[in-house]
């Protein structure tokens, strides 16, 4: 593990990290404006009983829905062009220089198995720096591989293989427990997790490598 | 028997099962809140022992399906059954007794679902989404979870009869000038809701079929790897479910829209733009974004592109409801009393959930957020901020009309703070636990996991404390209130011009009971439209003892069904399908004998449908939800025979097949011909072709059970160990058995219309059965059109 001054941060993380503010920042701002709004004409709109004035019965409105409508029709949109504008996260890169590592979900637990043939259970360890590729299926039931500081979740499905992609650089700080199931699979969900153990290049390659 | 057990078990009155079905899915509500006090109780600290893991995954499945089944919607529909009737200025539904079995099989389903907590190992722990193959009994093992999928068989039952009672009754049955535009909001948006029950719950139905024939006949529809059916049930649970959110939601938006004018004392802002914007979300939006929550499940990138623009789509209109309420407010006077009080809170936390939802349309964003609590905040805010806060306003705007007293404005105004307070220190804290996985039993203290959910099982106390709150302002409205002015809101609407029933038992107790009982008296205290000048007519034959019988007859039958093949779920099967089929023979007795009279309504304002009978319309809505039943089970079929490795050739007999088809295509002209011949008047002919039909209808069953008996024979079972055999078994037995199950319902009621006929209970002019009949034997034969090609040719 490393722990030197340079905090890199994981490519998929900084992907995930631009379009979640970007969302927050105009959910926040949407929120707060129509919210307020809604406090403000409540104030001012209040009844005072006798001293009320005249009600002018005006039945239109549709035109400020509109507009509204249209802002946010636009903000909308810019939000999924900034989303598709991130599928780098979801779309398995074509990295000859990747390495696949198979994963297999079961009642409660995870089997890394490394090119080499070698597994390891709970325990990812991958390269530093290097596109990792994971191929995630399941023994038994749905369960779903997550590693939130990667930004990165896929469900492991019987039956089914699905890909991950992520890449760990030098110098990233790696929360321990980092890997865990983020779906209701029995008794043993809570504790159905992993660790991700980066290492060098020369290190994993002694281990388990030989790819 | 007593007059008030009489009452409350054999009544058809609209009002009446309104109450029914208030009361119970407060019930219901309760026991889904004890559920969530026991999970939040037991995250409260880490690394907690209050419950054991098995426990935990039981309350965490049923608190979900108690509280969206069988305590939110039924809830609303407890309103639409109270106050559409009286909204559109109609007598009752369209089917009074057809809506007294909506609850009793609402009733039935829930009781199985509660039942299931008190069978050796206990209730369904899969997940209220029940996720495939972890809900098979070699991952569930159990009667409990067969118990509980029954019971949401029986609950989705329940709702397809009242989705089409609602639909006919606002069609057919409003009052003379009630015309489209002039329908109350509330009316309107439950329009909305029950079109979109019509077409979600059918898949639902068909996805615990499927699934309950696995736990009790031994078919292997989810245990199959090969054909992922994880993906399968995925695909059938989020079909329904997703417009399921909006069928939770919108009877909210109902009462939101319909109170507001009334405490603004302003017509509601761009009225028009609401209604385009609900029905654009009702048909298609919400059919049309389910795989959103299928972003993880491996499907293309393209698809998840294509389904996130879509989700984000739906949210413009919500955009345009959401800000025509809060529009509806300028230049109005805004009278803060409780209903308002929490019709605004909804609008206020729908804003924070919905632009929730908005993150969680993008599949980017799910690699994170998907699985954890920021989701469990998100669709509470919605599902609860926005539904019960609507609802709630219902609840204390409605009230005065129900106990014709008035609730306590100040307990009411705490109970909305406190509730307000609670339920945002309960659920905002979550939105930031986005690392934590769902449904978890316990944790370890990690970054700010343990401050959040202590903070997050103090706001659900003092969430259920404020429900305290609730409950002992009804009671006191009902036994003490100070009786309530016939319109306390100076609403328009039709619900406040009409005298108004004491129901409450302290009222009864002032009143002895009237000659007729109080049926009678309800009734003609029905309210007298204004619009209407037809005079109001008491109907004392309103009692039917067959709804709750039949429920219930159902009710044992799947109970027994669950234990199966135990002995004594085989005599639990036997009494209930006993009681079933005395009371199908009762009932058709009582029409016979013309026992259950539903008062003619005046002719009032029926466009556009003022060219259809009620029946009729009736069956046109009832088979365009069985359509999407037969297009969800072919739709699986499809999806299994698209994703089997293996599947045998050549089992079925083509040529008997073939023959087969012959017979009930023949069937579905001579009963063309039945019906030309009464058309022209001609009893004696009518008689002849319907005989003719039924022979053929015979003929076609039989031929079906003996293809079955030499199936079985030649090993073609769900229990075949050649591959691929027990999966294209399992497949053939269920959906041809459907289709079957449906032949036979049309072979017992041919039966009884062939004994009308012979009464001479049709004429030229009045044969409205037999075109009905006419319709469904139609839509049978043309299922099967689709049934033969896809399970003998393909």
């Amino acid at each position: 593990m490393h722990t030197g001054l340079l905090s890199a941060l994981p490519p998929t993380t900084a992907t995930f990290d631009f379009l979640f503010n970007w969302y927050l920042f105009f959910g926040l701002g949407a929120a707060i404006v129509v919210i307020s709004l809604l406090a403000f004409f409540m104030v001012r709109y209040r009844s005072r009983g006798k001293s009320d004035p005249p009600l002018h019965h005006k039945t239109e409105g549709w035109k400020i829905v509109l507009v509204t409508a249209m802002i946010s029709l636009t903000i909308l949109s810019v939000a999924e062009y900034q989303t598709f504008a991130s599928f780098s996260n979801i779309e398995i890169p074509n990295d000859p220089n990747a390495v696949h590592i198979n994963v297999v979900a079961f009642q409660w637990g995870w089997n890394f198995t490394y090119p080499n043939g070698k597994y390891m259970l709970n325990n990812l360890t991958v390269p530093e720096g290097r596109t990792v590729i994971l191929n995630i299926t399941s023994r038994d039931v749905f369960h779903s591989f997550g590693i939130p500081f990667l930004a990165e979740k896929e469900d492991a499905i019987p039956g089914r293989v699905n890909q991950l992609w992520f890449e760990v650089p030098a110098g990233t700080q790696v929360p321990i427990d980092a890997i865990r199931c983020y779906e209701l699979c029995g008794v043993g969900h809570a504790f159905m997790m992993a660790n991700l153990t980066v290492v060098s290049q020369t290190t994993w390659n002694k281990c388990v490598g030989g790819g | 028997m007593q007059y008030w057990l009489k009452r409350w078990l054999f009544t058809t009155n609209h009002k009446d099962v309104g109450l029914l079905y208030f009361f119970t899915s407060l019930y219901f509500g309760a026991v889904g809140g004890v559920l969530a006090l026991l999970m939040r109780d037991q995250l409260s600290v880490p690394n907690n022992a209050l419950l054991s893991a098995v426990y935990y995954n039981q309350a965490v499945t049923m608190h979900g399906l108690i509280m969206v089944f069988w305590f939110l919607s039924p809830l609303g529909i407890a309103f639409a059954n109270y106050f559409v009737p009286l909204q559109i200025g109609a007598k009752d539904l369209a089917f009074p007794r057809l809506n007294a079995m909506s609850y009793w099989l609402y009733l039935s389903g829930g009781l199985l679902a509660v039942i299931s907590f008190f069978v050796p190992g206990g209730s369904a722990n899969a997940g209220w989404t029940t996720y495939q193959p972890l809900a098979t009994s070699a991952f569930e093992p159990g009667v409990g979870p067969t118990l509980v999928y029954l019971g949401l068989v029986l609950l989705a039952a329940s709702v397809t009869l009242g989705s089409v009672n609602i639909l006919v009754s606002v069609a057919w049955l409003r009052a003379p000038g009630m015309t489209l535009s002039k329908l109350p909001m509330f009316t309107w948006f439950i329009l909305f809701t029950i079109i979109a029950m019509l077409f979600a719950f059918p898949t639902l139905i068909a996805a615990f079929v499927l699934a309950s024939a696995d736990r009790i006949l031994g078919t292997v529809f989810f245990s199959t790897t090969a054909i992922q059916p994880s993906i399968l049930w995925d695909n059938l649970f989020w079909f329904f479910g997703h417009p399921e959110v909006y069928i939770v939601l919108l009877p909210s938006f109902g009462v939101i829209a319909n109170v507001l004018p009334v405490f603004t004392g302003r017509p509601l802002a761009a009225k028009n733009a609401i209604l385009v914007a609900t029905a654009l979300i009702v048909i298609p939006l919400s059919f049309g974004v389910w795989m959103h929550h299928m972003f993880l499940t491996g499907i293309p990138v393209s698809l998840q592109g294509a389904f996130s623009i879509a989700t984000i789509g739906i949210s413009i209109p919500f955009d345009v409801i959401t800000l025509s309420f809060v529009e509806s407010l300028i230049r109005g006077r805004v009278k803060f009393v409780t209903p308002m009080l929490f019709a605004l809170g909804g609008v206020v936390l729908f804003i924070i959930g919905g632009i929730m939802g908005v993150f969680l349309s993008s599949p980017v964003l799910d690699r994170v957020l998907r699985g954890s609590y920021f989701v469990v905040s998100h669709f509470h805010y919605v599902m609860v901020g926005a539904a019960i806060f609507g609802i709630f306003a219902g609840i204390y705007y409605w009230l005065p009309r129900m106990t014709g007293r008035m609730y306590n404005e100040k307990l009411g105004k705490i109970h909305f703070v406190v509730s307000f307070i609670g339920f945002n220190v309960l659920y905002f804290p979550m939105s930031f636990l986005f690392d934590m996985p769902r449904r978890i039993f316990t944790y370890q203290n990690i970054g700010n996991w343990a401050v959040l959910n202590e903070l997050a099982s103090v706001g659900a106390f003092v969430f259920a404390g404020a429900q305290i709150l609730l409950a002992a302002n009804l009671l006191h409205t009902w036994f003490r209130g100070p009786v309530a002015p016939a319109n306390p809101w100076s609403s328009e609407d039709l619900e406040w011009s009409s005298s108004v029933p004491h129901l409450s038992p302290a009222a009864e107790a002032e009143v002895s009971p009237p000659p007729g009982g109080w049926i009678g008296q309800l009734a003609s205290a029905s309210p007298v439209p204004p619009l209407s000048s037809h005079a109001d007519v008491p109907h004392q034959g309103h009692l039917s003892t067959r709804p709750v019988e039949l429920s219930f007859g159902a009710m044992i039958f799947l109970f027994g069904a669950a234990f199966y093949p135990a002995i004594l779920g085989l005599v639990a099967m036997a009494a209930g399908a006993l009681v079933v089929v005395y009371t199908l023979v009762g009932w058709a007795r009582d029409d016979l004998a013309g026992k259950f009279v539903i008062p003619a309504e005046p002719e009032g304002d029926r466009w556009p449908f003022s060219a259809v009978p009620k029946v009729k319309l009736g069956m046109w809505v009832f088979l365009s939800s069985e359509v999407v039943l037969f297009g969800s089970f072919l739709g699986a079929y499809i999806f299994i025979r698209a994703a089997a490795p293996l599947w045998p050739t050549g089992i079925h007999d083509v040529p008997l097949g073939t023959f087969n088809t012959l017979v009930l295509v023949t069937s579905g002209f001579t009963m063309v011909m039945a019906l030309q011949a009464i058309r022209a008047g001609n009893q004696h002919g009518l008689l002849k072709w319907m005989a003719g039909t039924f022979v053929l209808g015979a003929i076609f069953m039989g031929v079906k059970i003996s293809e079955w008996i030499n199936l079985g024979s030649s090993g073609f079972a769900l229990a075949s160990t050649a591959p691929g055999w027990s999966l294209a078994a399992s497949a053939y037995y269920i959906v041809v058995g459907l289709h079957g199950a449906h032949v036979t319902a049309g072979l017992l009621m041919m039966a009884y219309l062939m004994k009308k006929t012979s009464s001479g209970a049709y004429t030229k002019d009045s044969h409205e059965a037999i075109e009905n009949f006419g319709l469904y034997w139609a839509f049978v034969d043309i299922v099967w059109c689709f049934v033969f090609p896809l399970f003998y040719l393909l």
